[in-house]
């Protein structure tokens, strides 16, 4: 309304006598309904000079407020963001509203009148739904697939009652509710789930998960043949094994094995063994690798545990170990052969010193080979194998000090190292410090440079005065040469007046080429 | 004289093991087999013996057992070790090879007189 036309023009001008209705909207867009009476005013002389407006605020009628709510029912159904649709007792469509047409990309009239099985992906799907419509069901969030007007496939859940009178079908009143993205998201997450699963169940181990209580989630076909049972899902706890074992026999309740101890603990578990015995009665030696699962927030949320069969490392050790004695046991044989050869072969009485020189060498060696063999050729001790050859061929009792902490040798450095010791034992028994009841050899050695330096003394001490030999034997050259070649290490023998004496400096690093 | 019964395969061993049973001045008789063996416990007296455990396809356990139940002390001498040797013999000495005259001296008289200590590393 122009304010041309407003009440109080028409009254001023003479066209409208009376109340007026009009509708007054305030700036914040409100509506209010008014009866407006204008007064018209006089001058004395009668001439109209103006008039005065009195608005009166009008509660609305009945029939008014009735036509408002229908109107906002209207304005709900035809605007309102979920797909809303009619259909008729005969399936046909009777009313859509916008959302709804979007959502399958039609115009109205395309849509309304026709059957709404035209726009369901599955008959069959459609047909259940209207015969429970018509038996006046109630559906709730019944998962359908649409086609929409480019052919593309929309997944909805559609609710729906019947609206009837009188018991008479009038027609159904259904929300469709578009669920495709969330369908979508679903399926890809079922698709990476399923990926990883495939992808544990490739892996040779045996790989299983739990949730945060221990139950079991997933395990792949490599821990069902390990365990030789399938335990059930969700209510099998900690570990699907049938019994479990320490690798001493003990048996482990399943709430305290490795698995258990990550959850509990919240930690991983590594090197631990345990034997999982089968219901027919094998037992399976394994490693357990237990790790507990985090979620963003790192909350404990589970634990993925993989077991590691050690049947076959096992079965390897134990070969190994029975090669190694046998072939021990062959070089102990074949070193009492070359006794006996010694024994037949220095027979005369002048024989006799040689015969036993040789044989106290011989079994030097042997022993050191024992040594070796206790700690599976990876070395020797130092301590040990300097200790046992003194006791072998010294006698010395209180009268041998031996010092120094204890290092492990290099396989290659014993055998030559310890002939060396037993050269200087002989040597110290028949001629040096210890054919004199106050005489006395001190060994000590020590780790330098960061362990990759040995360095052994051997001094001889109170025993008769020493003269340096006139000829070089083999327990000289031996000392001088043979470590020096061997070795690599710097070797010094002195003969001191006051005893001998034997420096050593060897290097430990392994990254010494063997020679 | 004390008679050492000695049960050992291999000829060249036990040639040695007699010769320092001898050299010791004991009696040393040597077999090759465990029947050997027993059927020479059954017509010679032993003071004592020593077995070489492994007698290459066999082993000489019924000797030990023999020697035992006629109460003749025995040692075993073997390239394996005490680990080589059942554990039901868990009490007897065992000898590495090779053997040393002077451990196997040791050995003898303590075997015939038990009131002495054992040897260390015999």
């Amino acid at each position: 309304m122009s304010h041309a036309e407003s009440p109080m023009a028409a009254a001023l001008t003479g066209r409208v006598a009376g109340d007026q209705e009009v509708v007054i909207e305030r700036p914040n867009g409100e509506r209010v309904a008014a009866v407006v009476r204008i007064n018209l005013l006089h001058a004395a002389e009668g001439g109209l000079v103006g008039g005065a407006a009195c608005f009166e605020v009008m509660e609305k009628r009945p029939a008014e407020q009735l036509s408002d709510s229908q109107s906002d029912l209207e304005d709900f159904f035809e605007n309102g963001v979920v797909a809303l649709h009619w259909v008729g007792p005969d399936g046909r469509i009777l009313r859509a509203n916008q959302a709804e047409l979007d959502l399958l990309g039609y115009e109205s009239e395309e849509y309304v009148g026709r059957h709404i099985a035209e726009f369901h992906a599955d008959r069959a799907v459609i047909d259940d739904l209207l015969a429970r419509l018509s038996y006046h069901q109630k559906l709730e969030r019944y998962p359908a697939r649409l086609r929409t007007k480019s052919g593309e496939i929309r997944h909805v859940l559609i609710s729906s009652n019947v609206y009837s009178q009188d018991g008479e079908f009038v027609h159904t009143r259904c929300f469709t509710l578009d669920v495709t993205e969330r369908h979508l998201a679903q399926l890809d997450l079922q698709e990476s789930e399923r990926r990883s699963r495939e992808l544990l169940e490739a892996l040779p181990a045996a790989v299983y998960t739990t949730d945060r209580n221990g139950a079991i989630t997933f395990y792949n076909e490599a821990a069902a043949e390990l365990w030789g049972v399938r335990p059930e899902l969700g209510t099998s706890y900690w570990c699907g094994s049938w019994r479990l074992f320490w690798p001493d026999g003990t048996p482990v309740p399943h709430d305290e094995c490795p698995m258990a101890i990550a959850l509990k603990e919240n930690r991983s578990v590594r090197n631990v063994e345990a034997l999982a015995e089968r219901p027919d009665g094998t037992r399976v030696p394994f490693m357990p690798y237990p790790t507990p699962l985090h979620d963003a927030q790192h909350r404990l949320v589970g634990a993925v545990n993989m077991l590691i069969d050690l049947t076959h490392l096992k079965q390897a050790h134990r070969r190994q170990q029975l090669l190694i004695n046998e072939l021990n046991h062959r070089v102990k044989n074949t070193l009492a052969t070359i006794q006996s050869i010694a024994h037949q072969t220095f027979t005369g009485k002048a024989d006799e010193e040689l015969k036993q020189r040789f044989e106290k060498r011989l079994i030097a060696l042997a022993k050191t080979h024992d040594i070796l063999t206790r700690g599976n050729w990876r070395g020797a001790d130092i301590r040990e194998l300097i200790s046992q050859l003194i006791e072998f061929a010294c006698d010395a009792g209180e009268r041998a000090t031996v010092e120094g902490p204890s290092v492990l040798l290099p396989q290659r450095a014993v055998v030559p190292l310890a002939m060396a010791i037993h050269e200087l034992c002989t040597n110290a028994s028949k001629y040096g410090a210890l054919t004199d009841p106050a005489g006395r050899i001190v060994i000590e050695w020590q780790c330098l440079a960061g362990g990759t330096r040995l360095k052994l003394r051997w001094a001889e001490l109170g025993g008769p005065p020493v003269q340096t030999p006139t000829r070089r034997g083999f327990g000289t050259r031996l000392l001088e040469r043979g470590l020096t070649h061997e070795l690599r290490a710097d070797c010094k023998l002195t003969f001191q007046p006051s005893g001998v004496l034997f420096e050593m400096d060897m290097p430990l690093s392994t990254a010494t080429p063997p020679t | 004289m004390v008679r050492v019964l000695i049960v050992e395969d291999e000829a060249l061993i036990a040639m040695l093991l007699e010769d320092l049973v001898q050299e010791l001045g004991f009696d040393g008789h040597a077999y090759a087999t465990s029947n050997d063996a027993l059927a020479a416990l059954k017509t010679l007296p032993f003071d004592v013996a020593i077995l070489d455990v492994n007698l290459g396809a066999s082993l000489s356990y019924p000797v030990a057992d023999a020697l035992a139940a006629q109460g003749i002390p025995f040692a075993f001498a073997t390239g394996y070790g005490s680990g080589g040797v059942d554990p039901k013999y868990r009490g007897v000495t065992v000898m590495r090879k090779p053997i040393e005259s002077g451990a196997l001296k040791t050995v003898i008289e303590q075997l015939l007189n038990p009131g002495i200590p054992a040897a260390e590393g015999a």
